[in-house]
């Protein structure tokens, strides 16, 4: 076997390691993948109660409202993507993972990868299955758009996972608890992230400050391309600069602080 | 009640203490409960500025009935932090065992353990300014009687998401790897649905959101009729009309949950002190 196919192998079974894992220990948790589909059709309805048939409101109609918040919960777990390296810190997991003979970020890719497919399986297929019957289209604007929002998630996944290292690192330096840093982290992308309200919706011109933010960049950019409210070129090459500061601080930060690791035991 | 007293002394001193360990473990604490607390609202509030309120109900209800959602989460927060809340977590990691060894009865330790004044300091105090505040923009008068109301149906409302976290956590005593974070998926739906109005949602969702999963007494169906949303005789006693049943439901299970748990107790943790 080649260096290239062993790390492609490597690689597999850490992906498929992680999906077993959150397959194995999350039975129940498939009632956790109940409640977010449950949560979005109530925000469909409260759509339905602000918006009526026809208006526009910020550019979005009721049905680019309604596809856009379908959209947002189906790929949920991209457009805020938070990998276990906190879980990993915390637990002492991190001084094993060091050793693999894989790079820490291909790990955490690998890991977010597994633990993708419960929630598709759970949360995403079935919200697509739902979505004719609650009336909701879910197809893109255009093909054009469908096509601009793939390289946009993707950007949107490079900034969350850059995100996730500048905050591990920091958790580290700054020997903070990673409960706090997880629900700051929740706190802050769920009002800036313009997943669950889009920023053009939000009053006083906050969305045009926030669209600025790499927050913005991981929620709301790829959701304005899929639903054609944002014109795909700024919007991903306002991601593309923050995929890249981000990451140059990540890699910054990470090497600075990595000698202060500690495993703590959970 | 002198002992209970005691112990919330107790714990609200540990309590602090725990919050002032340091200079910047204190301020990461207020930090962080500012934020949350801009947080947990902002969803509705923003709507409710942007449309000018949200259905039938206008911008002073809807704030009123954020400002009640605040009220029941912060005091929930407050009187059971430190995962009595989140019991299925406890329950999960077999770490009942450590309130069982305890010379208290189980009912005291879950009245007192969880206080945590200090903790999330902001909560209470917000809610509390708000919920004032809000109450006077009310197109409604002021009456001593309205005023127990409201506060009968806080109260009430705190214990019927107390019995939903307890009832759902109680599943950890028969799943305990698997339903360990149980309560933070039902905790996320109280946190993310408590506040909104859920008037517009269908007959059958709704029957399971007053029921099964009863966030609608968060403060959506209690704040209808205490702010003239729907007034709606006897409404404002529906809350806690309801509280008992579902104190009594959730105590049901817990007591089912523990009779099983005293069986076969806890695996989660090997020879050596760590968790499986």
């Amino acid at each position: 076997m080649s260096s290239a196919q062993a790390r492609v192998h490597a690689f597999g079974k850490t992906v498929g390691m992680s999906a077993a894992a959150a397959i194995g220990e999350s039975r129940l948790m498939l009632l956790d993948a109940g409640l977010r589909i449950v949560r979005v059709l109530v925000l469909l309805a409260i759509w339905q109660t602000l918006v009526q048939p026809g208006e526009v409101v910020s550019g979005f109609t009721l049905a680019g409202l309604l596809t856009y918040t379908l959209i947002a919960e189906i790929f949920a777990q991209q457009l805020l993507t938070k990998s276990e390296l906190d879980s990993w810190l915390w637990e002492g997991v991190i001084a094993s993972r060091l050793l693999y003979p894989m790079t820490l970020v291909g790990q955490l890719v690998a890991q977010l990868l597994g633990s993708w497919l419960f929630g598709f399986v759970a949360v995403s297929l079935p919200i697509l299955v739902v979505a004719p019957l609650v009336g909701v289209d879910i197809s893109p604007d255009s093909w054009q758009a469908g096509l601009w929002f793939v390289p946009s998630l993707v950007l949107s996944i490079a900034i969350g996972l850059a995100l996730d290292v500048i905050l591990g690192a920091m958790t580290v330096a700054l020997n903070l608890s990673i409960w706090l840093v997880d629900t700051l982290r929740g706190a802050l992308l769920a009002l800036l992230a313009g997943s669950v309200l889009p920023l053009a919706i939000l009053p006083w011109g906050l969305g045009n400050v926030f669209g600025w933010l790499p927050f913005a960049s991981m929620g709301s950019a790829p959701l304005r391309i899929y639903t054609g409210t944002g014109d795909p070129l700024p919007l991903m090459a306002l991601q593309l600069g923050w995929a890249l500061v981000l990451w140059l601080l990540a890699g910054y930060l990470w090497r600075a602080t990595r000698e202060r690791l500690v495993g703590y035991g959970g | 009640m002198r002992q209970l007293l005691r112990m919330w002394k107790l714990f609200a001193g540990m309590d602090l203490l725990w919050v002032l360990r340091g200079p910047r473990d204190a301020a990461m604490y207020v930090l962080s409960d500012a934020v949350l607390i801009v947080a947990s609202i902002s969803t509705t509030f923003l709507l409710a500025v942007r449309f000018d309120g949200i259905g039938h109900w206008d911008r002073a209800q809807i704030l009123f009935m954020l400002g009640y959602a605040m009220f029941v989460n912060s005091l929930l927060d407050t009187l059971f932090g430190y995962n009595v809340k989140m019991i299925s977590r406890r329950i999960g990691r077999g770490q009942l065992d450590h309130m069982l060894v305890q010379p208290q009865p189980l009912w005291r330790m879950f009245l007192t353990e969880g206080f945590t004044p200090f903790g999330q300091p902001f909560g209470l105090i917000i809610s509390i300014a708000m919920l004032s505040w809000t109450s006077s923009l009310l197109d409604r008068p002021f009456s001593v009687v309205w005023l127990g109301i409201l506060l009968l149906n806080l109260f009430a409302s705190a214990a019927i998401v107390l019995a939903l976290q307890v009832a759902w956590g109680a599943i950890a005593f028969w799943a305990p790897r698997s339903a360990e974070e149980i309560n933070s998926a039902t905790n996320r739906v109280v946190g993310s649905l408590g506040p909104l109005p859920l008037d517009g949602v269908n007959r059958f969702l709704l029957g399971g959101l007053l029921t099964v999963i009863p966030v609608g007494f968060t403060a959506w169906l209690p704040a209808r009729s205490i702010a003239d949303v729907s007034p709606l005789f006897p409404g404002g006693l529906v809350a806690p009309l309801a509280a008992p049943l579902f104190a009594a439901a959730a105590y049901f299970v817990f007591r089912k949950g523990l009779q099983h748990y005293a069986r076969v107790g806890s695996q989660r943790y090997s020879n050596f002190g760590h968790r499986r």
